[in-house]
């Protein structure tokens, strides 16, 4: 058996992956950024998704008046660390946050007096949401009811999605989601009939939901755009949810038509929930205020949720089990001990193991060829299984080093190695040259031009790319003519 | 996945020298309302670069230290409202500091004569506090994973005070402490003259001292030198400082000493010799060690 050095992928990511909101935003024009840069809530959602260089040159930035010269703050960065900083200034001239400028550095007007509107306070842009007064008849929204409302929306969501494929019927999600989930190619009706959960939407299931959160919203803006919504106000109310206080009433009031229309859909999705539809007021839930943030945005199912103090501040408990939601012991004979009664983890699991038994709270299962390859003929890769797997380690586990069994992890990347057997490639077969110069001459050629896939000497023929074609075509054509 | 960062700032809140800052024949006086309101802007910064990052606000009294805010639990229970132009979390900070600061200002009264700051019982509740913080409880153990966890713990400290000879003992200790503890101390000397131990502390620690020379342009100094975690440092410099008084306060009559003694019998029983500050240290040769209490040979 080909022993292979697989990499360990235990070891922490290196540097800031920056968050997959960024390009979508360095996508749009200088107008749409600077429309939302007006909006101190937005400056401060957008200083937080970056990484930690471009946001420490932010703040160096932001109290200055005149523009610094480019070569006093380059003075300032270490010679190891000038690639990080030169990718750093890269972003933010994407961002239009500041100016492509060789010479001087300055932050773009709107958003240095937008982040510093933010970071005092004041103005009168009202962009972090008007919140209402208590009312004295009906109580408002507790955080547990938020948590449990959220939950249940995102749970319905993926359920859905898991259980398409097995004949299920699970509880269907709202119209509106449903398109949501065909556009962005995670589900597609095959045979016009019922949705079908696709490769990538089974990839999307082992992510983290902060992950699963964004591509949705990711693609909902992409939808926006088709549906002539105005892309900044979109934005806007994202990042205005984002800042908000968990637990409080905002107005609906203050908002724009576009923002009224997205808050139905996002009560689909459960950012954010509202007494009615009709109602005057509407609470964000946990998977909005978090958006932002790497805390994770659903409470974990099992748990009583209370993992944040109730004072209202989004400060984080000190001891409390905010990311227990390890709850997978993986032993080193392919056994899987799962302690969940949720469906939906349940159902995950059941997408790459063979279940054993099923206990109230506890789910037993094995990793097995079959169940490994199946899971990987669904799409998913075997690095996802694993991180997976990383992700969700019970507790008892973290005490290993490496986490998960090293043969465990080895044999489910030799499982995947063993369907890439065959490798295909388009191309073209050169054959039947007159003679062994002639056939020599040609390789060589086209060997230059790195466009080889295959050779047989003896037979005199080889294999090229596709791309490679006109030109070897081109040279064989000179090469009789000429003769 | 990158960490959250905890921020712990001291604030020296000695009245006198507040006055003496403040005062119009300095060449840039800075009175304690600037001084807080460029602070504040430098803590929301902190809180705004992570909705993770925690901050602990001590301030030292004279006489008493006292916990001024902390992010992670409530110390009183009115909650200022919401307003639609202000993001919650920093209103929270600007009025709990501010009406702290108040209440304790309010509270010291008439006095004689002012006792010295309470620096050093302001740092070492900081330590505390970051031991607790750093250290879960065991029934957590194994969330490493939590990002609320915190990796990378600094102490900044305002200090407006002159060094109190008395405290060179306590403040070496904290030191060791916080070295320890793996955390930084960082040190603004806003006013007054230099404090030597202030600067060995920055120094043990890998932390950086800046006198303040211009004192206007305080939160540029605060955000270019101590907003960083130690991971960004290693990318955009801090300044540290060039040179540092190593000089150590003699045991005997807590005077600061350019050549000390030290007892040739105890000092292998010292711990950290190679810091050689821990030592027992004395102005003047002794016939007696009275850290140990043995005779020891005057050359």
């Amino acid at each position: 058996m080909p022993v292979q050095s697989l990499k360990n992928t235990d070891v922490i990511v290196p540097q800031h992956a920056p968050h997959p909101l960024l390009p979508f935003l360095q996508s749009q024009s200088q107008t749409t950024l600077t429309r939302l840069y007006q909006r101190p809530s937005s400056c401060l959602s957008i200083f937080r998704l970056l990484g930690p260089i471009e946001r420490q040159l932010i703040m160096n930035l932001l109290w200055l008046e005149s523009a610094l010269s480019a070569a006093t703050m380059s003075a300032w960065v270490l010679p190891e660390g000038k690639n990080a900083y030169d990718s750093a200034l890269t972003v933010m001239t994407g961002l239009h946050i500041a100016p492509n400028s060789a010479v001087k550095l300055a932050l773009n007007p709107t958003f240095k007096s937008g982040l510093r509107q933010a970071i005092t306070g004041g103005g009168n842009t009202g962009s972090f949401g008007v919140p209402t007064d208590k009312d004295a008849k009906r109580q408002s929204a507790n955080i547990e009811n938020l948590d449990a409302y959220a939950l249940e929306r995102w749970e319905t969501i993926l359920h859905y999605m898991v259980s398409s494929g097995q004949g299920q019927n699970p509880t269907k999600p709202s119209q509106g989601v449903l398109y949501l989930l065909q556009r962005s190619g995670l589900m597609n009706n095959v045979h016009g009939a019922a949705l079908q959960i696709t490769s990538s939407g089974f990839q999307f299931l082992l992510h983290s939901p902060h992950d699963q959160l964004w591509n949705l919203l990711l693609q909902y803006l992409h939808m926006a755009e088709e549906r002539q919504m105005d892309l900044v106000e979109v934005l806007s109310f994202l990042f205005m949810l984002s800042t908000m206080d968990l637990g409080r009433e905002y107005s609906t009031e203050p908002l724009s038509e576009t923002q009224k229309a997205m808050l139905e859909d996002l009560r689909d999705y459960g950012l954010v929930w509202q007494r009615k539809t009709s109602s005057k007021r509407f609470s964000p839930t946990r998977l909005a205020t978090t958006l932002t943030s790497s805390s994770p945005p659903l409470p974990s199912s099992h748990s009583t949720g209370g993992s944040r103090m109730a004072d209202g501040t989004g400060a984080v408990a000190l001891s409390s089990g905010a990311a227990q939601q390890g709850f997978i012991v993986l032993e080193t004979n392919y056994r899987i001990y799962a302690y969940t009664d949720n469906p939906l983890q349940t159902a995950v699991l059941n997408l790459f193991i063979t279940m054993k038994y099923r206990f109230p709270n506890l789910v037993v299962g094995m990793l097995t060829r079959e169940s490994v390859r199946k899971a990987l003929g669904n799409g998913i890769s075997a690095d996802q299984i694993i991180s997976y797997l990383t992700t969700h380690a019970h507790p008892q586990m973290r005490k290993n080093n490496p986490l998960l069994p090293v043969t465990v992890q080895d044999q489910i990347r030799l499982w995947e190695l063993e369907r890439n057997r065959l490798k295909s490639a388009e191309g073209y077969l050169y054959k039947d040259f007159a003679s062994q110069a002639d056939y020599e001459y040609v390789l060589a050629y086209a060997k230059q031009l790195d466009v080889v896939l295959w050779e047989n000497m003896a037979k005199r023929c080889f294999f090229g790319t596709l791309d490679g074609h006109a030109n070897v075509r081109g040279f064989i054509e000179r090469r009789t003519g000429s003769v | 996945m990158e960490k959250a960062s905890h921020l712990s700032v001291i604030i020296d809140l000695s009245p006198t020298q507040w006055h003496l800052s403040a005062q119009t024949s300095n060449q840039y006086p800075l009175s304690i309302e600037t001084f807080l309101s460029q602070l504040l802007a430098f803590l929301n910064a902190h809180i705004a670069s992570k909705h993770e990052n925690s901050l602990v606000i001590f301030g030292a009294l004279p006489g008493k230290s006292v916990l001024l805010y902390s992010s992670t639990e409530l110390l009183s229970d009115d909650v200022p409202s919401l307003d639609a132009n202000s993001y919650l979390p920093f209103k929270l900070v600007d009025s709990a500091v501010v009406q702290r600061i108040m209440n304790e200002f309010d509270a010291i009264g008439e006095l004689e004569e002012e006792p010295p700051c309470a620096l050093v019982g302001a740092v070492t509740k900081a330590l505390c506090y970051i031991n607790r913080i750093t250290h879960p409880s065991s029934t957590t153990a194994g969330v490493a994973e939590d990002p609320s966890i915190v990796h990378d713990p600094r102490i900044l400290i305002l200090s407006v005070s002159p060094d109190l000879s008395s405290s060179y003992i306590p403040i070496m200790n904290a030191i060791f402490s916080a070295q320890k503890l793996a955390l930084t101390i960082d040190v603004c000397k806003v006013y007054g003259p230099d404090t030597v131990f202030l600067q060995q502390a920055a120094h043990l620690t890998n932390g950086s001292y800046i006198y303040l020379e211009r004192r206007d342009a305080l939160l540029q100094y605060l955000i270019m030198s101590f907003l960083s975690p130690t991971s960004i440092r290693k990318i955009l410099a801090v300044p540290k400082q060039d040179k540092i008084d190593f000089r150590a306060a003699c045991f005997c009559h807590k005077n600061i000493v350019d050549i000390g003694f030290v007892c040739s019998v105890c000092l292998s029983s010292t711990h950290y010799l190679l810091l050689s500050c821990d030592l027992a240290v004395f102005c003047q040769p002794l016939p007696v060690c009275s850290t140990c209490r043995l005779a020891t040979l005057v050359p």
